[in-house]
């Protein structure tokens, strides 16, 4: 039975694939056969390479000599295509080790890094990795050809440690040079405020950011039924407690910090996408693409 | 509804562990990780609800299980007939009545038939009382009944005995006579003197916690008594005859003043002397007789203070053997000088209980005759003829001793040894390291044994020259010299045994006669080799007195005047149990003429001393046991028995039932789902977690 190309993109199926690449191919492939016209709108006389065409190309930019010559599409890649920087800038500290179904947060957030650098890359951006844990961890700079460096560094990286979100998301905005895309990916487990503060910092940098904040179901709506002692992912503090008491307390506390979030980050022109860990990947992609359309119309 | 074994229901402190399990059940259940404690914290928890106990279906399937397992381990069982009609019986009563000679005193006996009477008539009309007598040993006079009539007569019938007091064995009778009442209140009264001497042993007795002691004293107000404590006869040879002189020790205790007492000494039932007796309050005095002749054959004595409230230590009985003497055979040649066994026959004759006899023989003088009624010979280094060992060896296989002393002339004669416990290969001179010594005495041997403590005192003889001997197939090394040559063996031969020396007694050859411990040594060594036994002067009642083997068809006159005729039962021969002060007297097949042993009996000297122990210290040291034991299910088949008391069956299948409910309980719905709970462990994959 032939799938749904929106299938490709539901979590628990794409846990079952173990290669990135394939991962991010499927998911951006699933994705772009859904979307008629491509996203990418810019253009430049500066001609810089040819690369295979995709679906959702620009029709008007495929190298028709080069398909006479070759019976393959090809479209031309000209410079001012390749010029934005894009940085994933991902939380890979213990508490993103998460999961009360499929997934767990942090593989949710690799699938979605790999996806958007695979769609980035596709789209001709430069794209550039940071791990964020208790420090900075791995620091790959945008590039063209970066991207295999980025999937293979995602494949190998644990969730584990202490998180220093706002250090880390400060040390950041130091560490590129150059104005361009900061997707952050974090459960954003830090005072709303204080998240904000440190996303001004980018903002300062001019990048444009967009937050994306995974959300396990039962990290939101404290699932567990039988009383239990649960342990802090990073601290290791425990706390003994019954769930059924406090679940609409605990509620009532996660939608207010999502609703501090959502206005803090606004007020910081950032993008701030909460993403269930338990839907498809799709939304995360429309959000990214329209952040790319509307910050970088022309390119 | 009673239990067997109710020192388990301690156990039922356990039902605290499941309360705390589930008190603490969060603390020390597997954690499940969280992303953050960040919202949580700022929820307002209270500790209380933390400690709650949440699962109270479970906790009571378990804390049920618990107690019903501790239950049945308990052993419950249920009061049935037997135990019901020991119910209706309001009490069960058990009077100890002390029966001790002490109890004959003139005022205690009667007290005490006294208080016995009035504890029956004061039973209620559902009570049943049993009746014990008791001294050193307790005998049930009745069981438990309700029959006052039948315990009347019983008391009325009971006299003081001649044995001394023991309230271990009366409490013990107790409290068997107590189970044929079980779960009833029960009540022991221990009528009695309260000596002090009876308190033995009772530490470590246990008595069921539903029975009741309860001492009456009857002690005599008046404790002053006079006793005979022992006597001490001697043989006294003059020129014309041998005497007997008799000694005794008179004992006062608590006396209100001083006094003087008569004491009477009677020989075979003719008054032979008698003498006053200053007393002080509280002491010994020693009263000698004049010495009287001593009569033929065996001597009944006795000697008789002026009675006092107590009489029953007012006489003391002791008894004699005609003449106890031990005739010693010493066979030495002629050239054996007297120098040379002087020091052996010096040492032989001193000593009395049994004095010892010697008559020397020279070889060739020894026959049959010669030994008929020696208890040992003594044949001092020289060899022997045919028919003098024909003789000697038939004396020996007879029960007779032979001492046989190897020196140089069987070495160096190369002889045959008398009676072959040996064999002689020459001699060993020791001159050269002036002298050898004993280098390893057997002192768990009877003939070293009083040497135990100080072998030194034997091994410090030296040994100039001495035989060196091998010893034949049979004989026993008792003692061998530093140099590992035998130098005392014993041998066994029919019923009588040989013993050989190898170790020189005379002084020239070595200094053993020069030492402090030859003349014990040698005593040991004819009273073993004879195997003379003294026989004592008296024994206590309450002993047994154990005949020799060699008595055939015994016939036994008791104090009394019954005639007893005790079987052997075992090897070593009959036994009588002495009951009655006075003189026992053994005949072989009738009684008639000189019996052939006698023996006298008198109280135990415990039972003179009337000092009494306070009440509550009679049951200092017993156990209050939580039941009766198993017997405490009362009587009946053991079909009845299995009946009341298998519950346990049914209370440890329902407490199994229990457990797999609480098994299937505790993995159903959220409880399942919690205990499948995990912690995840970081990968880069990520780990799958728990479903809540």
């Amino acid at each position: 039975m032939a799938l749904a190309p929106t299938a490709f993109l539901d979590p628990a199926l794409l846990a079952r694939i173990s290669d990135l690449e394939l991962l991010a191919r499927t998911v951006v492939d699933g994705f772009m056969a859904g979307v008629h016209r491509s996203a990418r709108k810019g253009s430049s006389l500066d001609f810089a390479e040819h690369r295979a065409y995709q679906p959702g190309d620009d029709l008007r930019r495929v190298d028709w000599r080069l398909f006479a010559r070759t019976d393959r599409y090809y479209v031309k890649q000209y410079e001012a295509d390749t010029n934005v920087s894009v940085w994933f800038a991902l939380d890979t500290s213990a508490s993103m080790d998460f999961t009360t179904h499929a997934v767990t947060k942090f593989d949710y957030a690799r699938f979605l890094v790999a996806s958007l650098a695979w769609l980035s890359k596709g789209q001709g951006d430069r794209v550039g990795l940071v791990t964020m844990g208790d420090d900075l961890g791995e620091v790959i700079p945008p590039s063209a050809r970066h991207l295999q460096r980025i999937l293979h560094t995602l494949a190998r990286t644990p969730a584990s440690g202490r998180g220093q979100l706002l250090n880390t998301i400060e040390r950041v905005a130091h560490v590129t040079t150059r104005a361009g895309v900061v997707v952050v990916v974090s459960d954003c487990y830090e005072p709303a405020d204080r998240l904000g503060r440190a996303i001004d910092t980018l903002r300062a940098r001019g990048h444009d950011v967009i937050v994306f904040h995974p959300i396990d179901p039962g990290e939101r709506e404290l699932t567990f039924a039988a009383p239990l002692t649960i342990e802090d992912a990073e601290s290791g503090l425990r706390l003994p407690l019954r769930p059924d008491e406090l679940r609409a307390q605990y509620r009532d506390a996660f939608a207010a910090h999502r609703a501090a979030l959502t206005a803090r980050l606004a007020a910081a022109r950032a993008d701030y996408v909460p993403l269930d860990t338990a839907e498809p990947l799709d939304r995360a992609l429309h959000a990214y693409l329209d952040l790319r359309a509307m910050r970088h119309p022309g390119r | 509804m009673n239990f067997l074994v109710p020192a388990f229901l301690a156990g039922l402190a356990a039902l605290a562990i499941p309360i705390a399990m589930h008190l603490r059940h969060r603390e020390k259940g597997q954690p499940v990780r969280f992303p953050s404690l960040m919202f949580l914290e700022q929820l307002a928890i209270r500790t209380s609800k933390r400690q709650r106990i949440t699962d109270w279906p479970l906790l009571a399937l378990r804390a049920l299980a618990l107690a019903l397992l501790v239950l049945a381990f308990a052993r419950p069982f249920a009061v049935g007939n037997a135990a019901q009609q020991g119910a209706e019986a309001e009490r069960a009563v058990v009077v100890l009545l002390d029966r001790s000679l002490s109890m004959g005193h003139a005022d205690v006996w009667p007290a005490a038939l006294d208080s016995a009477r009035r504890i029956v008539r004061e039973l209620g009309p559902n009570d049943r009382a049993a009746l014990v007598l008791f001294d050193e040993d307790a005998e049930v006079a009745q069981p438990l009944t309700t029959d006052r009539t039948t315990l009347d007569a019983l008391l009325a019938g009971a006299t003081p005995g001649t044995r001394g007091t023991r309230y271990v064995s009366a409490l013990r009778v107790a409290r068997s006579v107590l189970l044929d009442a079980p779960s009833v209140p029960a009540e022991v009264v221990v009528i009695t003197d309260l000596q002090r001497s009876g308190v033995a042993g009772l530490v470590g007795l246990e008595l069921p916690a539903r029975v009741t002691v309860r001492a009456v004293s009857v002690a005599a107000t008046d404790r002053g008594n006079v006793s005979l404590a022992g006597v001490d006869v001697r043989r006294v040879a003059d020129a014309e005859r041998t005497r007997l002189a008799v000694q005794a020790r008179v004992m006062a205790r608590d006396l209100d003043a001083p006094r003087t007492v008569n004491a009477r000494l009677e020989i075979d039932g003719r008054a032979s002397g008698e003498q006053p007796v200053q007393l002080p309050v509280d002491g010994e005095r020693l009263v000698s007789f004049e010495p009287v002749p001593l009569p033929a054959g065996r001597v009944r004595g006795r000697i008789v203070l002026d009675s006092d409230r107590l009489a029953a230590d007012d006489t003391f009985h002791f008894a004699l053997a005609g003449e106890d003497a031990l005739p010693v055979v010493l066979l030495a040649s002629d050239d054996a000088q007297r120098n040379e066994t002087l020091f052996t026959e010096r040492a032989l004759v001193i000593g009395r209980a049994p004095t010892v006899r010697v008559t020397r023989t020279r070889p060739g003088a020894l026959d049959a005759s010669a030994v008929r009624d020696a208890g040992l010979v003594f044949v001092w280094d020289t060899p022997l003829s045919a028919s003098e060992t024909g003789a000697l060896d038939a004396f020996v296989t007879a029960g007779g001793g032979a001492v046989v002393v190897v020196g140089r002339r069987l070495a160096e004669q190369g002889a045959s040894v008398p009676l072959g416990v040996v064999t002689v290969d020459g001699t060993a001179d020791r001159f050269a390291d002036r002298g050898g010594s004993f280098g390893e005495l057997r002192t768990d041997h009877p003939l070293f044994a009083a040497f135990r403590e100080s072998p030194g005192a034997l091994t410090g003889a030296r040994f100039l020259r001495y035989a060196r001997a091998v010893p034949t197939a049979g004989s026993d090394v008792l003692a061998r010299f530093d140099d590992g040559l035998p130098a005392v063996l014993e041998s066994r031969r029919g019923a009588g045994r040989v013993i050989t020396l190898l170790a020189p007694l005379d002084t020239r050859t070595g200094d053993l006669p020069l030492q402090p411990a030859f003349l014990p040594l040698l005593r040991r060594l004819v009273l073993y080799g004879s195997g003379h036994e003294a026989a004592p002067l008296w024994q206590e009642s309450g002993q047994t007195w154990a005949l020799p083997r060699a008595l055939r068809e015994v016939v036994v006159t008791t104090p009394s005047g019954d005639l007893l005729r005790p079987a052997a039962t075992d090897s070593l021969g009959a036994a009588v149990p002495l009951t009655e002060r006075g003189i026992y007297a053994a005949y072989q097949g009738v009684v008639s003429g000189d019996p052939s042993l006698t023996v006298a009996v008198n109280a135990p000297a415990t039972e003179s001393d009337l000092t009494p122990v306070d009440a509550r210290e009679l049951l200092v040291g017993v156990a209050i046991a939580e039941t009766d034991g198993t017997a405490a299910a009362g009587p009946g088949t053991e079909v009845e028995r299995e009946k009341r008391q298998g519950w346990w069956r049914w209370l440890l299948g329902l407490a199994v039932l229990l457990l797999l409910a609480e098994t299937l309980l505790a993995n159903r719905g959220w409880r399942a789902r919690a205990a499948r709970l995990t912690v995840a462990t970081g990968s880069p994959t990520g780990t799958e977690k728990a479903l809540p």
